[in-house]
């Protein structure tokens, strides 16, 4: 363990553990004189074997409490006190009999080695809580660093994402306006009719005016999506929740996907006698679309696409919607959801469809989430396709006002 | 001049190549599409069109490999639609031998421009550079045995350097040379990122050549990409 205190704390240290060391020289050469001193007023009562056990606790306490050096004085006081009031001849330093002398060295050196072991378990207690200390140090500092960083990291990419964000969308926007602006110009080019020879036959000159049409529609469909995407991120996604039955939202849904099912064959499963559940019918249909619309987008014509509703025990209702196209390949099954993710393009699944905003699942997510439900990307049956699937609470009948406001909204009212 | 020109467009936006088809068609040139770099390149060997415009972000192979693959095979003429932030795909495939760029969205009209002036730069008569001696371009005319030049009747003064660099503005005409590509052929591999070289000798030229050298009509900047030399009627 390596242990780099600043020069300040070593020095306030020092100074501390050195008061402490003159405290306890002073404190070991007070106790023992006290405990001698209470010895010799027990007077007759005690035998030698009684102060050498009491004079010991005393190096014992100071070993404990101030360390090596204090035991080492209180030991040898202890001896000198013992020598000088306990053995006879008494008041002097003499010693008359030879056991005597065994006694005062067996006591010099049980007093000096236990005073020296028990300082020394002191040390190593201490030392161990110092290092306990200065590891829960460093981690916290290795924790606070490694915060700082992941911040940084973070905020880079947001950064990142967000220049990948506007890359997404000016792409989104320019191509639509690139396609109408060459059709207006050569539209513009066959009235003008200047020097070269532009020959637009009716079908042509009709032809443009659609692409104008279709990609104006482009135009407006994809910055509606911005507008509902960025109220969903700011929170301002507000859920008019009624008690509604999943086959009504299905159908509303179904009728709107109609023009784009023509050619397709549409499979409604729909379990009896489902629960109605409390949603905002227009939101849940609008995600019940988009599934619609990307399945018919992305799978082959004449191919079935398959509505499932279902119980998912008491409190959940089950919906998919179910292709038979190419699929989504398993890396990609979280970022479809990501806003302008597409993984005909993003994702190299190459694909001669249209493509959409990219928005689509985006908002379906958003919409979802908003109702406490789930969303998410399984492979169709027998592995093929792609199945679309998501959960919704059925419900609590005592929720009363479930409106969600935000700050914005509650200002401008 | 043959109006039946073949021009392949490669784009994957369908709404786009619906609409240069039609455009392109009504002035009279013969159109295919493809979708992707690949399906481009095998229409390429498939129809040998005369000239090629092609999207640069697409799936599969996109346009910078399209690109790269054509110049391989051949001198075909290469229009890029680029759109702003593009600016360093466009460059790079300037660089790997494209003709000219188009940044979208654009009116059928700068299209059609670059379209005309790409087709009559690759039917010119092939010259033969080694034999040649008289160099006649719009206004410009260079002996280049005694290396004297001419603008507008008027003889100028060049230094060697100069002078190069003139002679290889006039062989590519109407063509968008990049920095680097400039440097390379007058300077060599070297010094392809030493841009103020160019600067300098582009002023130098200027100032002997154009009438107006804050309104320059010969040697045009093509920011952030390079020049493009046009050598007046």
């Amino acid at each position: 363990m390596l242990f780099v205190p600043s020069c300040g704390t070593m020095f306030h240290m020092q100074r501390s553990m050195l008061d402490q060391k003159w405290a306890g020289y002073f404190v070991a050469a007070l106790s023992v004189g006290a405990t001698t001193l209470v010895l010799k007023v027990l007077g007759g009562h005690v035998n030698a074997a009684t102060v050498s056990l009491a004079l010991l606790l005393n190096v014992l306490f100071i070993a404990t409490r101030w360390g090596s050096w204090p035991a080492l004085l209180a030991s040898i006081l202890a001896m000198l006190c013992f020598n000088f009031f306990f053995l006879p001849p008494f008041k002097t330093f003499n010693i008359a009999a030879t056991d005597n002398w065994i006694a005062l060295v067996a006591f010099l050196v049980t007093a000096v080695t236990a005073g020296q072991l028990s300082a020394r378990a002191k040390k190593r207690a201490e030392e161990a809580e110092l290092g306990k200390r200065e590891i829960e140090r460093l981690y916290a500092e290795l924790r606070d660093a490694f915060e700082r960083a992941s911040h940084a990291e973070a905020l880079r990419q947001s950064e990142k994402l967000k220049s990948a964000l506007l890359d997404a969308v000016t792409h989104d926007l320019r191509t639509p306006l690139t396609s109408i602006k060459a059709s207006i110009t050569t539209l513009l080019d066959e009235v003008r009719a200047n020097e070269a020879p532009v020959t637009l036959d009716a079908e042509s000159k009709v032809e443009m005016m659609e692409v104008i049409d279709e990609e104006s529609d482009r135009l407006s469909r994809f910055i509606n999506g911005l507008i509902e995407l960025a109220r969903i991120e700011a929170g301002e996604l507000q859920l008019r929740r009624r008690w509604g039955a999943v086959e009504e939202i299905i159908s509303t849904a179904l009728d709107r996907a109609k023009p784009i099912t023509r050619q397709h064959h549409v499979e409604l499963d729909i379990e009896k006698e489902l629960p109605g559940v409390r949603v905002d019918e227009r939101a849940v249909s609008e995600v019940v679309y988009t599934l619609i619309d990307n399945a018919a987008k992305y799978s082959a014509k004449g191919s079935t696409i398959r509505i499932i509703a279902r119980h998912a025990g008491d409190e959940l209702i089950r919906m998919s919607v179910e292709d038979e196209g190419r699929g989504i390949p398993t890396q990609f099954r979280d970022r479809v959801f990501d806003k302008f993710f597409r993984a005909t393009r993003d994702g190299d699944v190459s694909t001669q469809e249209p493509s959409g905003t990219g928005m689509g699942l985006a908002i379906a997510k958003g919409i979802i989430e908003a109702h406490d439900g789930k969303i998410w990307i399984e492979s169709g049956a027998a592995g093929k396709g792609t199945r679309v699937v998501f959960t919704l609470p059925i419900g609590d009948e005592e929720i009363v006002e479930d409106v969600r406001y935000s700050a914005a909204a509650v200002e401008k009212q | 001049m043959s109006d039946q020109s073949r021009i392949l467009v490669v784009d994957d936006e369908p709404q786009l190549t619906r609409v240069l088809r039609t455009g392109l068609k009504s002035h009279g040139y013969d159109v295919r599409a493809a979708a992707d770099g690949l399906a481009g390149f095998e229409a390429f060997t498939d129809w040998h069109p005369d000239l090629v415009i092609t999207d640069l972000a697409m799936p599969n192979v996109d346009g910078l490999e399209l690109t790269r693959r054509l110049r391989a095979i051949s001198q075909v003429p290469i229009i890029v639609l680029s759109a702003k932030g593009e600016e360093k795909t466009k460059v790079e495939a300037l660089d790997l031998g494209a003709d000219d760029f188009v940044t979208k969205p654009f009116g059928i009209d700068e299209l059609l421009a670059r379209v005309r002036a790409s087709l009559r730069r690759a039917k010119a008569p092939a010259t033969n550079e080694t034999t040649q001696t008289i160099l006649e371009a719009g206004d410009f005319h260079v002996d280049l045995e005694t290396r004297e030049v001419t603008v507008r009747g008027k003889p100028v003064h060049l230094t060697p350097k100069e002078f190069d660099l003139l002679v290889y503005f006039i062989r590519h005409s109407g063509k968008v040379l990049t920095h680097r590509t400039l440097l390379a052929a007058l300077w060599g591999g070297n010094y392809v990122e030493q841009n103020e070289y160019l600067r300098v000798f582009v002023g130098n030229l200027r100032r002997k050549l154009e009438p107006e050298v804050a309104t320059p009509r010969y040697i045009l900047t093509e920011p952030w990409i390079g020049y493009r030399f046009d050598p007046g009627v």
